[in-house]
């Protein structure tokens, strides 16, 4: 059995759940336990970072030694969680001053962080931890009939100096997987492209246009659904979409899918079990 | 005298030379419609760069073919391009590195770079990068009266410069420029080149026109607009960390000048009230308080509709439980706030 602390993104308790609940169905499936870190904060969203850089440390630091504490590897579903945690924990192991300075604070709480704990995707544990054979062999109802465009989002690629995991400019880790899941992925050049979440509050017009040119890009190849390793993608290009495309005047429209409930299809559950009947835009196959 | 005759081992020594198309972005708004790609075909040594694969070209086959180059040495910023889909300079970029990134093999795609209006071939019209470096105040006005001028120092102490040590290393190729989403999608965007020379500026401690710089900067279309892609860093030729001089602009925008007042800002704020009160982002209020009532109203409630029929709308706050640790994680916060110590993370633009 595989174990890891899993941490609870803000996003998937409220508008992604389907996201967690379709990990829930599967996990078993593949000898893994992901133990949710209910203790765990909002990773800051990448905005705490610069408003408030030292409560940013401190609560990241505080969300890594909740696993460390369970001596277990830190796993999030969530790109933007992702890009948090790790830079966190760059600056924590690059420097024993705010090392100390956050021990300080946690040693209260009786917490340490020491940096043995990884920080990793969900799509990395797949792709590494478990492997693709190990995924390959369990498939139940192969995805022969689907042609995917993967979408992988920003923070699981970019800044590389701190993922590392794919070439940003040419990611495979996401196209891989969907491989040995039977089905056949599109080339689009929009796969590593920007979704526009960040910036929906603030500058809505052009966010919108951003993932309108994502939505486009993967209509044209004529994809059967898009899918997404991050929630925040997932939220722009289905609970989005159609105000998005509105404003092109396209009248098509793309299931977007999770990364687990991509999983979970080829492993033979429903619709329904993976809450994709909760997207907006629904998949008819 | 005698003489020895040397004879030198016979050894062929073998150029390795491989055949290479050169599929080039082609445009005279002059006299063409429409852009096209002309393929030439050239032998390419081993270590050649793209420049001057380039110049091979224009020497021998099209003396039309327009592109800027100068110092062939990556200092000038003239030769940034696409290759192969991603923005470098052609003069540090070499034609058999770039074999793997082929589409097509050995078929090297060469276009201007993005977001810029093309003038001919790969050369750009760069106005508009000046325009905006001149609405930003792009440059440091001094502090010092002009009757000092030429009879004073200005000491610029090592740390101050490490602020913007690496920041000072862009030189202005608009590689980041083709690369950056926010640019795509607005033309009148700041881009991230300027915001780097933003940063700078407002870090060197000779400058006296901070105020005016922050005003325009947070203004619409300035430092709240970005979206944290990070493509901008990723691509960025001179490896600059452009996120973080992004990031230390919009710290000091609200918390050294105050301008709270923008919805980029109060976007930001959300997060931090939200972790002390609940651990957690409180999302359903997230676009009120960014926007105000009005805003939300008018823009999110047909698609919040659709989302409660889908179960999806985020729970109001009274139906947000806090962490089970709550009362743990505000003693840590009360305790980071009693604490007045000064480390500071991420130095924007500094190595
Ligand atoms: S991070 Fe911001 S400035 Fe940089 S490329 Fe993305 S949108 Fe542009
Ligand atoms: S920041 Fe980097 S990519 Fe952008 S103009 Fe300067 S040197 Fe070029
Ligand atoms: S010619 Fe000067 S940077 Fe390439």
């Amino acid at each position: 059995m595989k174990t890891f602390a899993y941490f609870m993104s803000c996003i998937n308790e409220s508008m992604t759940k389907e996201l967690d609940k379709a990990l829930d169905q599967w996990e078993k499936d593949f000898d893994l336990k992901f133990i949710k870190l209910h203790d765990g904060t909002c990773c800051g969203g990448s905005n705490l970072d610069y408003v408030d850089p030292k409560e940013f440390l401190v609560i990241n630091a505080r969300n890594i030694a909740l696993a460390e504490k369970e001596n277990l590897d830190l796993v999030t579903s969530c790109n933007t969680c992702l890009l948090s945690l790790r830079r966190a924990k760059q600056e924590l192991d690059s420097s024993e001053e705010n090392k100390t300075f956050v021990n300080s604070i946690l040693k209260k709480q009786n917490l340490e962080y020491t940096g043995k704990s990884e920080v990793k995707h969900l799509l990395w544990v797949l792709n590494e931890d478990l492997g693709l054979d190990a995924i390959k062999a369990k498939v139940k109802t192969p995805l022969k009939d689907y042609k995917i465009a993967p979408f992988y989002g920003c923070h699981i690629l970019r800044p590389s100096s701190l993922m590392g995991k794919d070439d940003p400019s040419n990611p495979k880790s996401l196209d891989q997987l969907v491989d040995v899941l039977g089905a056949k992925t599109v080339d689009y050049k929009s796969n590593n492209e920007c979704c526009g979440f960040h910036t929906l509050l603030v500058a809505e017009d052009a966010s919108l246009n951003i993932a309108a040119d994502a939505l486009e890009n993967a209509i044209e190849t004529d994809a059967d659904f898009i899918v997404t390793p991050c929630p925040l993608c997932h939220t722009v290009l289905d609970s989005y979409q159609q105000k998005a495309l509105k404003k092109r005047n396209v009248k098509d429209s793309i299931p977007v899918l999770h990364l687990s409930q991509l999983v979970g299809l080829a492993l033979g559950y429903t619709q329904k079990q993976l809450g994709i009947n909760r997207h907006i835009v629904s998949l008819s196959k | 005298m005698f003489s020895t005759k040397i004879m030198m081992p016979m050894v062929e020594v073998k150029e390795e030379t491989r055949d290479i198309t050169f599929k080039i972005f082609r445009y005279n708004p002059q006299i063409d419609a429409q852009p096209f790609f002309d393929d030439f075909n050239i032998p390419v040594e081993k270590g050649i760069t793209v420049l001057r694969a380039l110049n091979y070209i224009k020497e021998n086959i099209e003396p039309r073919l327009s592109y800027r180059a100068f110092c062939q040495a990556g200092i000038c910023g003239s030769c940034a391009m696409k290759i192969n889909g991603v923005t470098k300079l052609a003069c540090t970029t070499q034609v058999w590195d770039e074999l793997e990134n082929c589409a097509e093999e050995n078929v090297l795609l060469i276009e201007p770079v993005s977001n810029l209006h093309v003038l001919k071939d790969m050369v750009v019209d760069m106005d508009m990068v000046v325009d905006k470096i001149e609405k930003y105040f792009g440059w440091v006005s001094t502090k010092m009266p002009e009757n000092q001028f030429g009879k004073k120092e200005f000491n610029i102490p090592e740390e101050e410069f490490k602020l913007y040590d690496a920041a000072t290393d862009c030189i202005l190729c608009a590689s980041c420029i083709s690369e950056c989403t926010m640019t795509k999608a607005n033309k009148d965007y700041i881009t991230p080149a300027v915001l780097l020379k933003t940063y700078r500026m407002e870090s060197d401690s000779r400058d006296s026109i901070s105020d005016k710089r922050m005003d325009t900067l947070v203004e619409k279309n300035g430092v709240w607009d970005c979206t944290h892609c990070y493509r901008c860093m990723e691509y960025c030729v001179k490896h600059i960390p452009i996120m973080d001089s992004i990031h230390h602009l919009r710290e000091k925008a609200i918390e050294t000048r105050g301008k709270t007042d923008t919805a980029g800002a109060k976007h930001a704020d959300a997060f931090v009230k939200d972790i002390q009160s609940k651990g957690r982002l409180v999302e359903s209020l997230l676009p009120i308080r960014t926007n105000g009532l009005m805003w939300t109203v008018r823009n999110m409630l047909p698609m919040a509709f659709k989302l409660t029929k889908k179960g999806k709308t985020p729970p109001p706050p009274f139906l947000m439980k806090p962490i089970p640790g709550i009362k743990s994680l505000r003693d840590l916060l009360a305790d980071l706030k009693n604490r007045n110590q000064t480390t500071h993370n991420g130095k924007g633009g500094s190595k």
